[in-house]
C-alpha cells in the first residue's frame, strides 16, 4: 500500500476513534451513568447528585438532556427501573407485582411510563400511585400490579406494546441521606414478573 | 502449547500507535466538551420546553398530566403542578404558596435544571410559604436598591432566569378539587423597586 493510502487510513481511524469514541462514551455516561454518578439497588438506579447545584457534569447533562426538573437529592430521590428484579426488560406484554413496604418513608410515588418518558394511555386514566392513594393490606404494605388488563387492587395499566420505565420517587430527607452517603442502602421494592403473553 | 494470536486485517495494521494515542487524547477532549456543552447548549432541557408556556413572573397552573397534555417527560400524573418562569433582570419576584400535605414541594430551578432551593411540606410547620427571589449579586452590586417587607424571606438566586415549580400530589379523586384550589393560591409577582 502506498503512502497516500496509509495516510488516509490513519486519518480515518483518528477521526473515527476521536469523534466516535468521545461522543459515544459521553452519550453512555449521560444516558446510563456509571458508578461515578449513579447508585444501583436491584433493578433501581438513582443519580446520586441529581438536582443539586454541585452535581457532577454527567448528572447535569443527564438532567438537561432528558428535560428533567429533579428535586435536590438531599431531600428526594428518584429511582428508575427498566428491568425487573431478575434482569428481564420491563415490557407491556408482561404482568409485574411490586410490593411496597414503607412504614418509615415520609412520602413516595410510583409511576409507569413508556421508554421515552411518556405516560401510557389507558381507559382507566390511571398512571401512578403514591403513599396517599395506594390501597394497603392490614399490615401496612401495598401490592401494586402492572398489567395490560384490569386487576383487583392497585392496578397500574401498561398497554401499548412497548418497553416500560418505572419511576419511584421517595421524599424523605433521612432516607435520602442514608442512600446517598453510600452507607447501608435502604431496601427498595422488588419488581417480580408474574407472567408474560 | 502454542498460542495463536488472531491476525489483524491488513488495513488495521497500517494504523500507527501515534494515531491511536492521539485519537484517544482527542476523544477525551471531545468527551469532556460534549458533557459540559449539553446543559448549556442542549435544545431539550425543561426550561426551554416550558419557556413558551410560561409568561415571565406569573404563576401558571399547568394542565394535569395526561398522555396528550404532558409537557415534560417522566412527570408523574398523580400530582398537579403550577410553575412560574422568573426573570430577575429588571425586578425581584415574590413567591407564595400553600404546602399543605406530605409530598407537596416548592422548588426553584436554574435553566439547566439544578434545584437551588426547595421547600417541602412538613407537619408541625406553617403551610403557607412566602419569600422573595432576588439576584445573588444584588447585595454586593446594588445594595439597598430594593427593599422588601420585614416579613419576607429572601432567596438569592444564582441565575437571573429560572423556574419555580409547585408540586401538589393528589390524595385521590375526591380530593382533586381541594388540591387544585390550594394549588391555585400559589402566586409569583414582580416586586416593585424602591429607591
Amino acid at each position: 500500500m502506498n503512502i497516500v493510502g496509509s495516510f488516509l487510513i490513519n486519518v480515518s481511524a483518528f477521526v473515527a476513534l476521536a469523534v466516535g469514541g468521545g461522543l459515544g462514551t459521553a452519550w453512555y455516561m449521560m444516558d446510563s451513568g456509571s458508578r461515578l454518578s449513579t447508585r444501583t439497588l436491584g433493578p433501581w438506579v438513582t443519580w446520586t447528585t441529581a438536582g443539586r447545584p454541585d452535581a457532577d457534569p454527567y448528572t447535569r447533562a443527564h438532567t438537561s438532556r432528558n428535560a428533567l426538573l429533579p428535586i435536590s437529592s438531599t431531600l428526594e430521590l428518584t429511582y428508575v427501573a427498566t428491568s425487573d428484579s431478575n434482569g428481564g426488560r420491563l415490557h407491556s406484554a408482561c404482568e409485574y407485582a411490586i410490593v411496597m413496604e414503607d412504614p418509615e418513608i415520609a412520602w413516595w410515588g410510583i409511576a409507569a411510563f413508556d421508554g421515552r418518558g411518556s405516560l401510557i394511555h389507558n381507559a382507566a386514566e390511571r398512571y401512578a400511585f403514591n403513599s396517599e392513594t395506594v390501597m394497603r393490606e392490614p399490615d401496612g404494605h401495598a401490592v401494586i400490579t402492572l398489567a395490560r388488563d384490569a386487576r383487583a387492587g392497585n392496578w397500574l395499566p401498561i398497554g401499548g406494546g412497548s418497553r416500560i420505565t418505572l419511576v419511584l420517587t421517595v421524599q424523605d430527607a433521612a432516607w435520602a441521606a442514608a442512600s446517598v452517603e453510600r452507607g447501608a442502602p435502604k431496601p427498595l421494592p422488588e419488581i417480580q414478573r408474574v407472567a408474560c403473553r | 502449547m502454542k498460542v495463536t494470536v488472531p491476525k489483524l486485517p491488513r488495513w488495521l495494521r497500517q494504523v500507527g500507535w501515534r494515531t491511536v494515542v492521539g485519537a484517544v487524547l482527542l476523544a477525551g477532549i471531545v468527551h469532556i466538551t460534549a458533557t459540559l456543552a449539553v446543559p448549556l447548549l442542549g435544545p431539550g432541557n425543561a426550561f426551554r420546553k416550558l419557556q413558551e408556556t410560561l409568561p415571565a413572573n406569573h404563576m401558571v397552573f399547568l394542565p394535569p398530566p395526561t398522555p396528550t397534555t404532558q409537557l415534560l417527560p417522566f412527570v408523574a400524573a398523580d400530582a398537579l403542578y403550577a410553575a412560574c418562569r422568573f426573570d430577575l433582570r429588571s425586578t425581584s419576584v415574590a413567591v407564595s404558596a400553600v404546602l399543605s400535605d406530605p409530598g407537596w414541594t416548592l422548588s426553584l430551578h436554574t435553566p439547566q435544571g439544578d434545584n437551588f432551593y426547595v421547600m417541602p411540606a412538613q407537619q408541625l410547620r406553617r403551610s403557607e410559604v412566602t419569600f422573595v427571589i432576588s439576584p445573588a449579586s444584588e447585595r454586593l452590586v446594588d445594595f439597598g436598591s430594593r427593599r422588601f417587607s420585614g416579613d419576607d424571606s429572601q432567596i438569592e438566586s444564582p441565575v437571573t432566569e429560572g423556574l419555580v415549580l409547585v408540586r401538589a400530589p393528589l390524595r385521590g379523586l375526591s380530593w382533586r378539587a381541594e388540591t387544585e384550589a390550594k394549588l391555585r393560591r400559589a402566586t409569583c409577582t414582580p416586586v416593585a423597586s424602591k429607591r
